[in-house]
């Protein structure tokens, strides 16, 4: 079992960047609906989630294109067969492309071969589809077995984005090597404030006191200590044009300004790794 | 068995009181995690609570300490043997300092005997680590006997888990005293939506299904409107509770900051350990109904 390297080292940014800001996004196409009870099918959470590889993909694709932000997306291994043209056009414009299941499967309980298989059958799906070889990795319902991060560093990703503990990236011992945790929260989600069809918990405009929230504290602190912004976002849910306003006019508050840099999951793994001279 | 005495309904705080706050912060981290229904702890949920004693104390302390407040942490024995320089941070600021039972038990299902060894373990974390007898207690999921046994089974000045008044009460019984201090719904939680907690499994896609931060800074700021315009004829008080992993998170601890700010401009607005409170009540004195 992995266990976190415990280090006093001051995680460190590149000269001129005072906050790196992730904006990353989880594609999926309804597979991690729940069903009706007997394996009936939830046209309802189900469809709302769909939305995200029919239409909501490509709006944001758009918007990040508008602001030449670049940034790394989950990519669910059955919504890449399905909807493989979503995922070579993200692909093909440079945003990072990272494993989250091939199905929706949860690997908390999994045995250690199924989660390896579950693992490479994403890699090579993500690969065959993009051509992507991916770096990193976020479990689908966040919930991670003992063997997880043992398993993601022997089959050679670099960074494993799981955890919800902490604002800044650390670093594990596993069987194999090191890896790095770079956390997050469901607490500033897109999905909970919303989500679903219904209900909405304060809808687009309380999503944006939430996002403008976590701006004004974290941009305040990163001016005494290293900060990050790192929101987890749904094809599905952002990808809806009165939410993505929202993040639209959170990127107004952000792009241009020198002190902000968008980054991807890659980068910020490779500055925990290497910190910048 | 236990006999309480409340106070009249004429209480008053000492001059110059108009309205105290005392603000609990529950430094649980993932002491409270909950149950997958195999019975094993959720990773998921695991995590988001664990932000507690990694960041979100931290940043709570700043805040008290950026406002000058001074308030009640209730920290879990667990939290503090596992994260003993949050609980020193917060002695050397000089907060008051209580037990939050061991590992957050929900000691409504445990036998007395069950509930008499972690209240005891957990005094005597205390001592181990911070040097410091705690006179404080709160059990969120409190027993039948939970008074009772701190009557008997330690000599704690006051305790905090009930959630049925306004004011304190005095509890006598095991041939000793103790202060009731209750708390109230002014907290994070309240402000959620469909806040997660051990007695049920997690929600299937968030822990926390909770409210934006403008909804929870609105709901503060009215209650407190109205708590202070009745502290002008009658005594009340407001106790805030906060959790390490739920307002640590730097988008709900500007709700917190901002909250500060804004009461401690009103004249008799005083925030205050939960010691203080107690002793105020013991001079206060007189009980009865009306």
């Amino acid at each position: 079992m992995a266990t976190e390297i415990k280090s006093d080292t001051v995680v460190r940014w590149p000269d001129g960047v005072r906050l790196p800001v992730m904006l990353t996004f989880e594609h999926q196409a309804g597979e991690g609906a729940p069903l009706f009870a007997g394996e009936r099918p939830n046209y309802m959470v189900g469809g709302a989630m769909q939305y995200g590889a029919r239409r909501g993909i490509w709006n944001i694709l758009e918007l990040l294109e508008k602001f030449r932000v670049k940034t790394t997306f989950f990519v669910l291994g059955t919504t890449a067969e399905k909807y493989p043209d979503t995922v070579r056009a993200v692909a093909k414009v440079g945003h990072e492309i990272a494993g989250m299941g091939y199905s929706f499967a949860s690997m908390r309980t999994a045995s250690e071969e199924q989660e390896r298989a579950n693992v490479r059958r994403s890699a090579k799906v993500l690969q065959d589809v993009a051509g992507v070889q991916i770096r990193g990795w976020r479990c689908p319902d966040y919930r991670v077995s003992p063997q997880t991060l043992d398993i993601l560093a022997e089959e050679e990703l670099v960074w494993d984005s799981s955890f919800l503990n902490d604002d800044l990236p650390y670093l594990f011992e596993t069987r194999a090597k090191k890896i790095v945790e770079i956390p997050f929260t469901t607490s500033t989600a897109d999905k909970t404030y919303v989500g679903y069809p219904y209900p909405q918990r304060g809808g687009p405009d309380g999503l944006a006191s939430v996002w403008n929230n976590e701006l004004d504290v974290l941009y305040q602190e990163s001016e005494k200590a290293p900060r990050l912004i790192n929101l987890s976002l749904q094809t599905w849910a952002t990808g809806r044009p009165a939410n993505l306003r929202m993040l639209e006019r959170l990127l107004e508050r952000m792009v241009g300004h020198e002190e902000f840099r968008f980054a991807q999951c890659s980068e910020i793994a490779d500055w925990r790794l290497n910190p910048p001279a | 068995m236990w006999n309480e005495k409340a106070y009249k309904q004429t209480f008053r705080w000492p001059d110059g009181v108009r309205l105290p706050i005392a603000i609990s912060v529950h430094h649980q981290s993932e002491e409270a995690t909950c149950p997958m229904p195999d019975g094993q702890p959720d990773p998921f949920d695991y995590s988001e609570r664990q932000y507690g004693a990694r960041r979100g104390a931290w940043r709570l302390l700043e805040i008290m300490d950026k406002h000058g407040v001074r308030g009640t942490w209730l920290i879990c024995g667990a939290t503090l043997e596992k994260y003993p320089e949050v609980s020193r941070a917060v002695q050397k600021a000089r907060h008051c300092i209580a037990g939050h039972t061991y590992a957050h038990e929900m000691m409504c299902n445990m036998p007395p005997e069950t509930e008499t060894a972690l209240i005891k373990k957990t005094i005597t974390v205390f001592e181990d680590f911070l040097g410091e007898h705690i006179r404080g207690w709160r059990t969120c999921f409190a027993s039948h006997n939970t008074i009772d046994l701190l009557l008997e089974h330690s000599d704690l000045e006051w305790d905090g888990s009930m959630w049925n008044d306004d004011l304190p009460s005095l509890i006598e019984g095991h041939g000793r005293e103790m202060l009731e201090i209750p708390f109230a719904t002014y907290s994070d939680t309240a402000l959620g939506v469909d806040i997660t907690n051990p007695a049920f499994p997690p929600t299937r896609f968030s822990t926390w299904n909770a409210n934006p931060p403008d909804f929870q800074l609105r709901g503060l700021k009215s209650a407190f409107d109205a708590l202070y315009e009745r502290g002008a004829e009658r005594a009340v008080m407001m106790p805030l509770v906060v959790h390490d992993f739920i307002t640590g998170r730097p988008f709900r601890s500007k709700v917190l900051d901002e909250f500060l700010a804004y009461a401690k401009q009103f004249e008799g607005v005083v925030f205050t350990g939960h010691d203080e409170l107690a002793r105020w009540a013991r001079q206060s004195g007189e009980f009865g109904k009306k």
